[in-house]
């Protein structure tokens, strides 16, 4: 019996001891290092590049420029625009414009130092609002990267029937994913002349692709590895390093390694989008929601990265887990010459879910109902349709985390000055949306009688590894000495698509389902659970085709309607409810998150204690989106004034599970990975309107915005 | 990346003094948590001497109601002591609440006023108890120097090149209140955005001695000695204490223009001021 059992994790005693190896780790002498010179400016033509002295560096092997890439010189999961090193035009600080490939770390950083580059400013555009004037453009198209709608009903007749109707404009910013290891990899190429790329990723297949694209060589004459990777959060999801490997592999033939700086991953990487919610609700006196009416302005950088993920997202989402019979979404994404923002945890719900529940405690507290209550009485569950029109059938476990947190709620108690609790609710989809996101996963009975997982799902620190085993062993009834996982190489694995949208416990976990059960067919004519050896089968098989099962599953979704965003976007979705207890001290501002009790709906929970982990992980992200993270363009360099929190910011966090099934799940499992970050700044925020009486607008709500807010209401 | 350095790891106080004078452009390293940082971002030295294994200017003694803290004791040492917790309360707060357990390990008091950040926070306590530094420098010279006159800008010193801080001494405050404040982004590992130190004592129902001390807000950290003065004799009464905070308010504004942080900064050194002037535990 594997699922529901705490399994140790796969990886946990090479990563406690420190013997796990990281890419920077696979360091040699002989290895070139490459990095990346990078643009100043937000907004400029490149008017000229002196690369005298970068070349006149003792242990300086090749400088490498747009007009060196061979293929496609733009890559992009959803829209293919970021150039892999700037064509002539750069449009963010800390844009990619040259590769400096150098005889180690040393010689190479120091030369791209002495690059000179002559730009030539042009007017650029920076903040949401400004984009949305449209006056000023970072391309001549037009500033607008991508507009999705969602209509439900009547939103003017729902606010027309509604005895009460609040509106706020919300607003957050720029947040780093500050993964413990920075973006670094390593490539190669091996005897048959193919490249060969070992990086931190959340996607080997994703980054094969981009790379031999860019190459201008099949996908086969490619091969990703990923190697052992130190955190992700969706800035593993883009091209980082690969890209820039294969091309100095491409033209030297050696091996070179590469690996950001912390100050290189701040600049360079992606951030969570910065958004303008403009929310209004409208409810009867009973509490019953009548209209949700969201304008939502994105600001997505000059390429789009995940930008149309996070637009399309936010807009299904802008509603949370709650029956609202008329619904009018704008979701509007515009190009800016900010950082490029991409994917990161939740994809844009963490921002709605705040818009969103802080409006339904407004509701509650202006119609005098209970916060608990309201909820209760909007809660989706079974039969429920959504914003987009689809009927939940199965796995609304929604109601069920509302109960088990009731308790604690009804039992609150303000005993000092500045205490307040609140609560944070939220839905979330499983898998990408409204589109095809298949896995495939191979499982082989291999020599010596050992069953081979091969998987190319890309285990990031979640645990997708473990989980997988226990699907498997459960399924074969297998002791865990019987199986062997081949992880993380396209050579030898399916497709799983980005361990991304918490997708792979429930996508790749069904996958892998299907082909354990092909084999436990085969493996019942084998008569393994007669008693006979795995050896034993694979022996006597000597000679005949080897048992080699491919599983597959797609989640059954439908596309959206453009005009109205009606469909089917997910498979399944999950649940969640955390209620935080604040404290705030009104002298200075400082609020201190001091219990969290956060209930979810997993489906089915596969490994109780990563599911604990993964919760108290999201709490802390939570933590640090409501109240202390925030990237200032030109401002933020590194942790030194980028404040994730630490262990001492971190509440005592009360775990609870609600098993709903899902049918389509493996084991009834669906994903927990975003879902255990999404209601906590949401919950925070309203714990402090509950402490304080402040109403929390903008996040990051640092020592300095609460104490503002204070003083504000002080003022009256 | 860093640059190329020689590094003496120094063994007495002798050694230092003598390689300090004998080697050029050297520069001193103790614990090194922000030096090093520095040196990371391009700051350049030919020569480290490194002074946190030197025994003599490690140690913590009292002396004639005085308390000598060894320049190299560090942060964790000092939160420690017993001898600080007793007589120079603040002092042993302000050192307990530095950066992480890592940094108060291996930052030494010595190096927090070398560095001479705004936002050191032994500085506020040291001001509060009155506190001198003792500079040695090559030929058995010494000199004693107030903590005002040793720091006169953010990062500036008036340390000469081949000077040593080798100890500091302090008031031995015994019947007083005393008490330090830091205000941060997080609840650990993070610079003070601002801070305050007291020390008051009361007879007979009136204050007979009131410090304050304040960090951050100003270019150095200082002590507002009007509205010290004004407590003194009074009440600890909420008009009073009102005063006083008004006088500190003034004096920082005085000190330092108005300046964008103050929207945060004076309404927060106001309240922190007024419950810990007022008796009101805030620490």
């Amino acid at each position: 019996m594997f699922i529901g059992e705490d399994l140790d994790r796969v990886d946990v005693l090479e990563k406690v001891t420190g013997a796990a190896r990281y890419a920077q780790d696979f360091k040699t002498e002989e290895m070139l290092f490459a990095c990346v010179v990078r643009s100043e400016r937000p907004y400029a033509r490149i008017v000229s590049i002196d690369l005298s002295a970068a070349m006149a560096v003792p242990g300086v092997v090749r400088i490498l420029s747009h007009r060196e890439i061979p293929g496609e010189k733009v890559y992009g999961a959803i829209i293919r625009d970021q150039p892999f090193l700037a064509a002539g035009i750069v449009r963010c600080v800390g844009e990619a414009i040259l590769l400096v490939v150098g005889q180690n770390e040393k010689a190479a950083r120091l030369a791209a130092a002495k690059v000179r580059i002559a730009y030539e400013d042009l007017p650029s555009v920076s903040g949401i609002e400004t984009a949305g004037k449209g006056e000023v453009l970072v391309y001549a198209s037009g500033s607008l990267m991508m507009r999705k709608r969602v209509r439900k009903g009547d939103v003017e007749k729902g606010f027309a029937e509604s005895d009460v109707v609040v509106s706020h404009v919300f607003r957050t910013t720029y947040v780093d994913h500050a993964y413990m290891e920075t973006e670094a990899g390593f490539g190669w190429m091996d005897e048959a002349g193919r490249i060969v790329i070992k990086s931190s990723t959340q996607n080997i297949h994703y980054k094969r692709t981009e790379v031999a694209r860019m190459l201008a060589v099949p996908e086969e004459k490619v091969r990703v590895l990923q190697a052992t990777t130190g955190g992700g959060f969706g800035g593993k999801l883009d091209v980082t390093v690969e890209g820039f490997l294969g091309l100095a592999v491409y033209h030297t033939g050696r091996p070179v390694m590469m690996r950001y700086t912390r100050e290189e991953s701040f600049l360079s990487q992606t951030k969570r989008h910065p958004m303008r919610i403009d929310y209004t609700m409208g409810a009867k006196k009973d509490g019953s929601l009548t209209a949700v009416k969201v304008d939502i302005l994105g600001d997505t950088g000059p390429y789009a990265s995940y930008g149309g993920a996070v637009c399309l997202r936010v807009a299904v989402h802008a509603t949370g887990p709650y029956d609202v019979p008329n619904v009018w979404v704008d979701s509007s994404f515009y190009y800016t010459n900010g950082p490029v923002a991409g994917a990161m945890r939740g994809f844009g719900v963490p921002q709605i879910a705040v818009a969103n529940e802080s409006m339904i405690d407004e509701i509650a507290l202006s119609l005098g109902i209970d916060p608990l209550d309201i909820r209760l009485k909007n809660a989706m569950k079974q039969g429920s349709a959504t914003s987009t029109g689809q009927v939940l059938s199965a796995s609304v476990g929604f109601m069920e985390t509302l109960r088990l947190v009731e308790p604690f709620w009804r039992e609150r108690k303000k005993s000092k000055k500045g205490q307040g609790f609140g609560l944070g609710c939220m839905y979330y989809g499983v898998g990408n949306t409204g589109v095809a996101n298949p896995s495939g996963m191979l499982l082989e009975l291999g020599e010596g009688g050992r069953i081979i997982l091969h998987s190319g799902v890309c285990e990031i620190g979640q645990g997708s590894d473990t989980a997988l085993l226990q699907i498997l062993l459960e399924t074969l009834g297998m002791a865990r000495s019987e199986v062997v996982l081949d992880r993380g190489d396209t050579d030898t694995s399916r497709n799983a698509g980005s361990s991304s949208a918490s997708r792979q416990t429930y996508v790749s976990g069904m996958a892998l389902y299907d082909a354990a059960l092909k084999l436990r067919e085969a493996l019942e004519l084998e008569g393994y659970y007669r008693g006979r050896s795995l050896s034993d089968i694979y022996r006597a098989r000597k000679g005949e085709a080897p048992l080699f099962f491919e599983g597959y599953f797609n989640p059954p979704v439908s596309g959206l309607d453009e005009a109205t965003g009606q469909g089917v976007p997910y498979a399944t979705y999950a649940f969640a409810t955390h209620m935080t207890e604040v404290e705030v001290e009104e002298a200075t501002g400082a609020c201190r998150v001091k219990k969290v009790h956060a209930a979810h709906d997993v489906g089915r929970g596969i490994n109780p204690r990563g599911i604990k982990g993964q919760i108290c992980g999201g709490v802390a992200m939570g933590i640090g989106l409501a109240l202390m993270e925030e990237f200032v363009p030109g401002k933020t360099e590194s942790f030194d004034t980028y404040y994730i929190p630490t262990s001492m910011d971190m509440p005592e966090v009360v775990t609870m599970v609600v098993e709903d099934p899902e049918p389509t799940g493996p084991f009834g499992a669906k994903g927990l990975g975003e879902p255990a970050l999404i209601p906590q700044a949401a919950s925070i925020v309203n714990a402090l309107r509950d402490a304080t009486g402040a109403c929390v607008y903008d996040l990051p709500c640092h020592v300095e915005r609460l104490k503002g807010l204070l003083e504000a209401r002080k003022k009256g | 990346m860093l640059h190329l350095f020689s590094y003496v790891s120094a063994r007495s106080k002798e050694e230092v003094l003598s390689l300090l004078a004998s080697l050029p452009e050297a520069a001193l390293i103790a614990g090194g948590t922000d030096m090093v940082v520095r040196m990371r971002r391009g700051e350049t030295h030919s020569h480290l001497i490194d002074v946190a294994g030197v025994p003599e200017i490690a140690g913590i003694e009292a002396q004639d109601g005085r308390l000598r803290i060894g320049a190299g004791a560090t942060h964790a040492r000092i939160a420690a002591d017993a001898a600080v917790r007793k007589v120079c309360v603040a002092l042993a707060i302000a050192c307990s609440q530095v950066g992480s357990p890592q940094i108060r390990h291996m930052g030494t008091l010595g190096g927090n006023l070398a560095n001479a950040s705004p936002a050191a926070d032994s500085l506020a306590p040291l001001l509060v108890h009155n506190a001198e530094a003792t500079l040695e420098s090559a030929g058995a010279v010494r000199r004693e120097t107030t903590i005002e006159a040793l720091i006169t800008a953010p990062y500036k010193t008036t340390l000469g090149e081949n000077e040593l801080i080798s100890s500091i001494s302090m008031d031995a405050l015994e019947g007083y209140e005393e008490g330090y404040r830091r205000v941060a982004k997080r609840a650990a590992w993070a610079i003070s955005r601002l801070s305050c130190a007291w020390a008051i004592r009361e007879e007979d129902g009136v204050i007979a001695d009131a410090r304050i001390a304040v960090g951050s807000c100003t270019p150095v950290p200082f002590r507002p000695h009007q509205a010290e003065d004004f407590l003194k004799g009074r009440r600890r009464e909420a008009s009073v204490v009102a005063q006083a905070v008004g006088i500190v308010l003034d004096e920082i504004r005085r000190l330092a223009g108005m300046r964008p942080s103050f929207v945060y900064k004076l309404p927060t050194v106001r309240d922190l001021l007024t419950s810990a002037l007022g008796g009101l535990s805030c620490s």
